[in-house]
């Protein structure tokens, strides 16, 4: 699943609209005290009315799809995104331990491991669907990959399953990091992402 | 009420038995708000300190195990010893002058709680003394992390000692605040005439009644899980302790907010001279919102795979409803009125209009494919300080300068409360502005330093100067508060034109509170007094 692009449609949802509220707020609360700041002269209030329990009725109803309509377009989003597919192109074991990564390939009898000074680098190809299956040998920490906008939990003893397509090629440093609160050297748990075209790909994989 | 009359004991500077053990309401609840003002500067400073480290690249000031200590008892102080406190004490000072009564139900009762918060407070500080530091697992102090193997050492046994004594010095506090409007009003005061700074207070503490024994149940796990072992096991136990933690975390964010927002509605009836409108739409949304918040914790969980992420985003994205009535019964209140732009407004209308940030990234994080990205990254952290500084605080600031005067019977300085003001809102945007930019490129939350090819210098950097605004501003507050309690400027008993029966008493109320009471047939008995009588 392309989580980017997934991301970046929602966003194109809520976006507009959580500008137009903090715009709309903020001009109605400066507006107001503008509008009706109390100067020599200026009488009492001219309304003493209190409520307006038909106006609050329709505006709670006005609310109410904002809300439904939000919902409606996160719900079918998070299914694509939550989506794990029958037959993925790549799979991925991904384990996290205090402060590391390692990313064994079964299928390719490939493990990626970084030492002290370089993280690991995980390697992928674009465009195939990858099946990374997560879990953490100690405490909990968590595989965040910000160009993708995908994150999920790395639980002892659990195994998360979640798909991601990876766009055009490149190299990332330090594009993955452990994003849970997981003890001292949390800071520097990283890793890179090397992701290469299909054809090159299959020639990392066949390299050893 | 002339001096002479206050029995001469009384008008003695307070003694120190006086000072531990008082029960007075009024010397109670302003000994809990000064102590939790006490906590609100040192996790301040702690934040500083946080601050400065982030400002450019490498470990300039702390070491990571240090910086990690900071943050964990920066965020511990903030909520448990600090805004839960602080929040209560407004109320333990307010309800009963509100509500007419002479008297907290069960006063020893909440003396107790407080001395649990304090001793609670001092336990978790003392783990800077101990050999391995204090705490170092964040404010929630996830299983297993936070088990014996991972992080021994007693400062974190410490901390745990520190949240359980001060969830229950919250809950004893909340139990009278209770008792105290359920069996106490004054003659009329039905319940749909309290005001709306009471009816914030009295859903404060229904969620501090649901929510913190679970807060209670999941330390004391924790804890024999340190000691004992085999309690909380993998797999299922680490996800238990979040179920518990949450069911606490999220109600305590608005356990936190809304004593602020009733301030900030008083504040804004008040200085809008107008009778706040929708009260009964209020007093339903404040209800909801206290029911939904129990639904909402698992929230904080979308990313474990291990609950059922629509439910939550539904109860979440949800409270954008009641949220919403709120924001239009302050609006409401405002249009037509007429405005006096005095300190305490100003706090509230900042409230109002730094809140909303906080409020609609909350809608955008109650999204599960967008919190995928953002849960755990500075975005988050952005958005829950645009809720408790430019929301909380700014409130506690509002009602701080709207009951000061009835508190100390001097007014504050309206020159410096501007300063104040106008420095809060720069300071608390410079600071937490960035930190979206920076959570959306990337940055993780809780790291001492990130790798100069990141680019987050310059962000990082403004947000550290904004921090130090912040702390000005708070520097001019103390000023404030110093000068106007030694050239005391006299308040009277009603300075602002205030709606509610604290405003009829002196400044500071005697010692039963009130000599009469005005008829109580609204939730504004000094508004409809006026309105009867034209000047």
């Amino acid at each position: 699943m392309d989580t980017r692009h997934e991301f970046g449609d929602l966003t194109h949802t809520y976006l507009p609209i959580a500008v137009a509220v903090v715009v709309v707020v903020l001009l109605l609360v400066v507006g107001f005290a503008l509008r009706y700041r109390a100067r020599p002269g200026r009488p009492a209030p001219s309304s003493r009315r209190s409520e307006a329990p038909r106006l609050e009725i329709a505006y709670v109803l006005a609310l109410t799809a904002v809300a439904a309509f939000l919902l409606t377009r996160t719900f079918p989003v998070e299914g694509k995104v939550d989506r794990v597919v029958a037959h993925p192109g790549l799979e991925v074991h991904a384990i996290a331990g205090k402060w590391r990564w390692r990313f064994d390939y079964p299928a390719q009898h490939r493990s990626q491991v970084g030492t002290e000074t370089a993280p690991t680098t995980l390697v992928v190809p674009t465009g195939a669907t990858v099946r990374f299956t997560l879990t953490s040998v100690d405490v909990i920490h968590a595989m965040w990959i910000p160009g993708e906008r995908i994150k999920r939990d790395a639980f002892p003893g659990r195994i998360a399953t979640f798909d991601v397509v990876f766009g055009s090629p490149g190299f990332s440093r330090y594009g993955g990091e452990c994003s849970e609160f997981c003890g001292l050297g949390h800071t520097d748990m990283r890793f890179s992402i090397r992701v290469l075209a299909p054809a090159q790909f299959r020639a990392w994989a066949g390299s050893r | 009420m002339s001096v002479a009359a206050v029995p001469t004991m009384l008008r003695r500077p307070p003694r120190l038995l006086g000072i531990v053990a008082g029960t007075d309401h009024k010397s109670l609840g302003l000994r809990m708000f000064v102590t939790a003002f006490g906590f609100f500067l040192g996790a301040g400073l702690l934040a500083l300190i946080m601050r400065l480290e982030l400002a450019a690249p490498g470990m300039q000031f702390t070491s990571k195990q240090g910086y990690d200590e900071l943050f964990t008892i920066h965020g511990s102080t903030m909520f448990y010893l600090f805004a839960t406190p602080a929040a209560l004490a407004l109320g333990v000072y307010l309800v009963p002058l509100q509500i007419g009564a002479s008297s907290l139900a069960g006063a020893r009762w909440a003396l107790g709680g407080w001395w649990l918060t304090i001793l609670g407070g001092i336990v978790m500080w003392s783990g800077f003394f101990t050999a391995r530091g204090a705490a170092d697992v964040g404010w929630y102090a996830f299983d297993p992390l936070s088990d014996s193997p991972h992080t021994p050492g007693v400062g974190m046994d410490f901390w745990i000692f520190g949240v359980i004594l001060s969830a229950l010095g919250a809950i004893l506090v909340a139990a009278c605040l209770l008792a105290t409007v359920v069996r106490k009003r004054a003659p009329g005061m039905t319940m749909l005439r309290i005001p709306v700074f009471t009816w914030s207070m009295v859903v404060t503490v229904l969620m501090v009644l649901t929510a913190f024994p679970a807060l209670v149940v999941a330390m004391g796990l924790l804890y024999a899980q340190r000691s004992l072992g085999g309690v909380l096991k993998v797999p299922g136990g680490p996800l238990t302790y979040q179920h518990l933690f949450w069911f606490y975390g999220h109600p305590v964010v608005y356990v936190v907010f809304f004593p602020f927002l009733g301030a900030v509605a008083e504040a804004i009836a008040i200085f809008s001279g107008r009778r706040f409108f929708g009260y009964p739409a209020l007093v339903v949304s404040l209800l909801a919102f206290a029911a939904g918040s129990m639904s909402v914790w698992g929230h904080h969980m979308f990313t474990t795979g291990a609950i059922s992420n629509r439910y939550f985003a539904l109860t979440s994205t949800g409270l954008l409803i009641p949220a919403g009535v709120e924001y239009f019964d302050c609006l409401a209140t405002m249009w037509r009125g007429v405005i006096r732009l005095r300190t305490p407004m100003l706090f509230a209308l900042g409230f109002l209009a730094m809140f909303v940030i906080g409020g609609v990234t909350g809608i955008w994080v109650a999204s599960p494919p967008l919190d995928y990205h953002e849960t755990d990254s500075y975005f988050v952290v952005a958005h829950f300080h645009y809720t408790l500084f430019g929301g909380s605080v700014m409130g506690m600031f509002c009602a701080i300068y709207l009951w000061f005067p009835k508190v100390t019977g001097a007014l504050l300085r309206e020159g410096l409360g501007r300063v104040h003001f106008w420095l809060t809102v720069l300071g608390l945007n410079l600071t937490f502005f960035p930190m979206f930019f920076l959570g959306q490129d990337g940055m993780p939350r809780r790291v001492a330093d990130y790798p100069s090819s990141m680019g987050w210098e310059g962000l990082n950097t403004l947000s550290t100067v904004g921090s130090d605004v912040v702390a000005l501003s708070v520097l001019v507050f103390l000023v404030n508060v110093a000068v106007s309690l030694t050239v005391r400027r006299p308040a009277g008993p009603d300075p602002w034109g205030g709606h509610t029966l604290e405003w009829a008493t002196d400044s500071p109320p005697p010692p039963r509170n009130f000599r009469a009471l005005p008829p109580v047939r609204s939730y504004a008995p000094l508004l409809d007094l006026a309105e009867e009588t034209p000047a």
